[in-house]
């Protein structure tokens, strides 16, 4: 009897009806509980990071103690070349800033954007929750980015005030991108937990580390050139036939508080 | 029924303490643990294991845990539900069968 209960439940509108309307009631709970999570994260990450570097500056002996003078003196050097190669990056930021605006290429005027909030993550993994959903003109499918342009997935289910959006990361997840540098193609692969593979590349090409992935317009679902994120480490057999690379995301989880919503892509 | 309402907002608390605080810690988003770290799971074989046989409190807050858990997750409306209620069977059929202790199952 319970079986049939859920089975109507789910087969049947009020499924979405219902957790729309509890999304609605615990979204206030739910904003205040993810601002709050997120410095806790953020607070005892810090401490676990000071106490790491304690630790490791404690087993330093006398020897390590000289090369590391000796790698200081190398990294003031470097430090000296990177702000120098900063500032040059500053101009050039500014000048393309600039570029931007007097050509129109911003990124609402590249895109028709929609700015949502996010209110919770799935406890399945890999989905989040926003506070957009069919009252504001969402539908499925829609493309998710971050303020830095960088692709964090796709909208699943719409509910009337909320939707879900099942991150690039989410093992339902499977897209075309490419590496723009070597014009390589493939197929970016969510694996669960924040993992994400870059799939069905031929073997004979050769794919290197930290290369930038992006998407291509293949299969429609994705506008072409979002950031997708960078190449980790690539797994190579003489018996596959593809080769795998490992994609790390370009957004932080931790880190999305807002999105956009391309509403046109 | 007051005790009902009251597991209702306990657990309905859980839940949202769990989707939207602990999945901020790494701990809590990994595979296994974000099973085994299940603040509603836990509550639910807690509040199974230390309540009298003859109460019906358990299944019902097994009921309750798995309809929030579904509500704020992908699955379908039904799946924790049925994998709690099975589970507060479980713990029940095993209290009663095999399990004698004189402080715990006098109503």
């Amino acid at each position: 009897m319970l079986i049939a209960f859920f089975a109507v439940l789910n087969l049947t509108a009020i499924n979405k009806e219902v957790k729309n309307l509890f999304y609605l009631i615990s979204s206030p709970i739910q904003k205040t509980l993810w601002g709050a999570g997120d410095r806790a994260s953020d607070f005892f990450e810090t401490i676990s990071e000071i106490k790491n570097f304690k630790k490791e500056a404690d087993e330093l002996s006398f020897i390590d103690t000289l090369r590391c003078a000796r790698v200081n003196e190398e990294l003031k050097l470097k430090i000296e070349a990177l702000l120098a190669e900063n500032a040059e990056l500053k101009g050039l930021k500014k000048e393309n800033e600039t570029l931007r605006i007097a050509l129109g290429l911003g990124l609402e005027k590249e895109f028709k954007l929609l700015l949502a909030e996010v209110i919770g993550k799935d406890i399945s993994q890999d989905t989040l929750l926003i506070n957009r959903g069919l009252k504001d003109g969402i539908s499925k499918s829609l493309p998710v980015i971050n303020q830095q342009k960088a692709l964090v997935g796709k909208i699943g289910e719409v509910y009337s005030n909320y939707s879900k959006v099942i991150l690039i990361s989410n093992k339902e997840s499977s897209f075309d991108a490419k590496i723009p540098e070597s014009d390589i193609q493939g197929v970016a692969m969510g694996k669960e937990n924040g993992k994400l593979f870059f799939d069905l590349v031929p073997k004979e090409k050769e794919i290197k580390e930290s290369d930038l992935v992006v998407t291509t317009a293949l299969g429609g679902i994705f506008p072409s050139g979002l950031l997708v994120g960078e190449i980790g480490k690539v797994f190579r057999s003489d018996v596959e036939v593809w080769q795998q690379a490992e994609i790390k995301p370009a957004f932080d989880i931790n880190e999305l508080e807002t999105l956009f919503i391309i509403v046109n892509p | 029924m007051k005790k009902i309402l009251i597991l209702i907002l306990f657990l309905y608390i859980l839940t949202l303490f769990q989707a939207s605080f602990l999945i901020h810690f790494k701990i809590f988003r990994e595979e296994f643990f974000s099973w085994a770290l299940n603040l509603v799971f836990v509550a639910v074989i807690l509040i199974n294991c230390f309540t009298p046989r003859e109460e019906r409190s358990g299944i019902a807050s097994a009921f309750i845990g798995g309809f929030f858990l579904d509500i704020f997750s992908e699955n379908f409306i039904g799946f924790h539900v049925l994998i709690l209620v099975a589970i507060a069977f479980f713990i029940k059929f095993i209290l009663r069968k095999h399990v004698r202790i004189p402080a715990v199952g006098r109503a």
